[in-house]
């Protein structure tokens, strides 16, 4: 049987690499400080939104549980710096750690099907919040209470490997589900997502397709996660289990399109103006976006890509066939 | 350690059941008949405690005489997201709802913060400081009310939905929503009805927990856990498997304060909801 095979028309493929080319030489050409910040949140979206896409709204999986795997990633590198440990090897540990907790997840979540897997991978940042609220493990009490750290030990970094970084990972997230959408796996899960019961007796394995989903995405999103957290040199347990992050990851992947593969790319960029449009008010930021979420879902369920859809010259750009 | 001393405990989680099995019938009605988990549900018993709130501060009434505003305040809110939201998110796709609801939850999240700053509030009353003895303990008579409150409203949806014409209906819409249809039952009327009704338990809910313990706009998800754990404990679709279920959420609520201190008792909360997920997903009650 054939794995994987290419089918990408050559617009596609060169709209894809001339950009990542010019976003990769930034840096060094001296574009401003604030282009950087765009950049480099737009990515981290992008990876996250990518594994969401993956899971909603190709496997079926309406996750509510993401931050916990970009928390555990990030507090396993930066605890991992107050032991010594070098960066990268806590950014690699994390992200294992994050996607063998995916793994534990699955064997509770998935006996669950649809809202009820959503309410209760809910729980799982909640708790995850309280026990780093509880949980110091590496040096000592501090005044608050609150388990918050500092990464030590990356003197040698600057922005621009952060930046280099974070493009790597949402480069990353594309390829990666560029190849699942075209692998045996990608047609499994769109067979489980039609009807679980009839691919299960076609031989599907369900539960493992699902699993390897998990903790694809876990890995994916838990490495955005510590490369967020390295970059913004803090992590406490408040705004990492926090539902913002979920909020942003849906956002991003409903604004551009669900169940399409260029929607999450689209829908970073919205959300990451709408991020700096709205951060002078701060107060309103998730109300608007929770307006906007739900007006998008009623009015154009499948997003941006739903309405250039229906235009001849895009799905001649991209070969898509409707 | 003596039986004595657990004694207070296990009375005060017996009463806080009432409380929770009261905060999950609205779960569980729009689960029953529309087949749809409403994620905003927490936030909806969240803003109940602020209108509430809102009440005996500005106007000066007692929150349960003031139940006369906030019950009918959030029966037409619950009609009006059914009839604007919910109705049309069923008939994009499976997941339309679910994300709705949760864009819905963080508006009414955000918008309570706004209103009401983060701030952590409590509803004080005369209540709040009163308390009453039984078997030679003394113990918050909140707690009491809390206990008295749910079985009230629990007594009266089984009474509504057992010998009214429209409760029949919306049981009859519950078990099979074509062959009611068949009968002449107007299943949208029915939507309206069952969320309204939910909002109803969900306002009583609300003003009960806003009593007894503070709450921040940020507590819907607490809410909607112990609603949801509760509802799963005891199994959908039985309302006296929904009370035994916050019977026994609102016991591992205090005995893990008493065992493992009153920081741990959320988290124990949450794992046991994790754990019976896991084995028993159909819950403890349910088949």
């Amino acid at each position: 049987m054939m794995g994987y095979q290419m089918h990408l028309k050559p617009t596609v493929l060169i709209g894809f690499m001339v950009p990542t080319v010019l976003l990769a030489i930034l840096p060094v050409v001296g574009a401003p400080r604030s282009w950087l910040i765009y950049v480099f949140l737009f990515c981290i979206y992008l990876a996250m939104s990518n594994m969401w896409n993956l899971l909603a709204g190709y496997s079926g999986l309406v996750s509510l549980c993401q931050p916990a795997f970009l928390g555990i990633a990030g507090y396993a590198m930066v605890i991992g710096t107050w032991m010594g440990i070098p960066w990268w090897i806590g950014l690699i540990a994390g992200t294992a750690l994050a996607s063998i907790f995916a793994l534990l997840l699955s064997n509770a979540v998935f006996r669950l099907t649809g809202v009820y897997f959503s309410i209760g991978t809910l729980v799982v940042p909640e708790a995850l919040r309280m026990v780093f609220y509880l949980w110091r493990p590496v040096g000592g009490a501090m005044q608050g209470g609150g388990a918050g750290y500092m990464v030590k030990g990356i003197d040698g970094l600057t922005t621009h490997h952060f930046y280099w970084m974070a493009l790597a990972v949402g480069v990353a997230s594309m390829v990666i589900m560029h190849i699942i959408l075209r692998s045996d796996l990608g047609l499994g899960l769109a067979a489980v997502r039609d009807n679980e019961k009839s691919a299960a007796a076609s031989g599907v394995r369900v539960f493992r397709l699902k699993a390897y989903t998990f903790m694809i995405a876990a890995a994916v999103t838990g490495l955005a996660g510590a490369a967020y957290y390295l970059n913004s040199g803090y992590i406490e347990p408040s705004a990492t289990f926090n539902v913002k992050w979920t909020m942003t990851m849906l956002l991003a992947t409903i604004i551009g399109g669900v169940r399409t593969e260029e929607g999450p790319l689209l829908g970073s960029i919205v959300a990451v103006i709408l991020y700096f449009l709205l951060a002078r008010y701060s107060g309103y930021s998730l109300l608007v976006q929770g307006i906007i979420l739900i007006v998008i879902m009623l009015v154009s369920p499948q997003g941006i890509v739903g309405l250039l859809r229906k235009m001849t010259w895009y799905c001649n750009l991209t070969g898509h066939v409707a | 350690m003596g039986s004595g001393e657990l004694l207070t405990p296990i009375l005060m989680g017996v009463m806080l059941g009432g409380l929770y099995a009261l905060s999950a019938l609205g779960l569980s009605m729009v689960f029953g008949v529309m087949r749809l988990i409403n994620l905003a549900h927490g936030d909806l018993v969240v803003l109940a405690s602020y209108a509430s709130y809102a009440v005996m501060t500005l106007l000066g009434i007692n929150p349960i005489l003031g139940l006369l505003i906030t019950v009918p305040f959030m029966f037409i809110l619950g009609i009006l997201i059914q009839k604007y939201l919910m109705s049309k998110a069923v008939t994009i796709g499976t997941e339309a709802p679910l994300i709705i609801a949760f864009g819905l939850s963080l508006v009414i999240q955000n918008a309570n913060q706004i209103m009401w700053s983060p701030q952590s509030r409590g509803i004080n009353t005369v209540y709040s400081q009163a308390s009453f003895h039984l078997f030679g303990r003394q113990l918050p008579m909140i707690y009491l009310l809390d206990f008295l409150g749910g079985i009230v409203v629990m007594l009266l949806l089984h009474g509504f939905l057992k010998w009214t014409y429209m409760g029949r209906a919306i049981s009859a819409t519950a078990q099979d929503t074509r062959a009611s249809k068949l009968m002449g039952i107007n299943t949208k009327r029915i939507y309206y009805w069952a969320f309204g009704i939910a909002m109803i338990s969900a306002a009583v809910a609300g003003t009960f927990l806003g009593m007894t313990f503070p709450f921040t706009p940020t507590s819907g998800t607490t809410f909607l856990t112990i609603a949801f754990g509760t509802v799963i404990i005891g199994g959908l679709g039985s309302m006296l498997g929904t009370f035994l279920g916050g019977i026994i959420l609102g016991l591992v609520q205090t005995l893990s304060a008493h065992f493992f201190g009153a920081n741990t008792q959320m988290l124990t909360v949450y794992l046991i909801i994790l754990i019976i997920l896991a084995f028993r997903p159909q819950g403890l009650f349910g088949r």
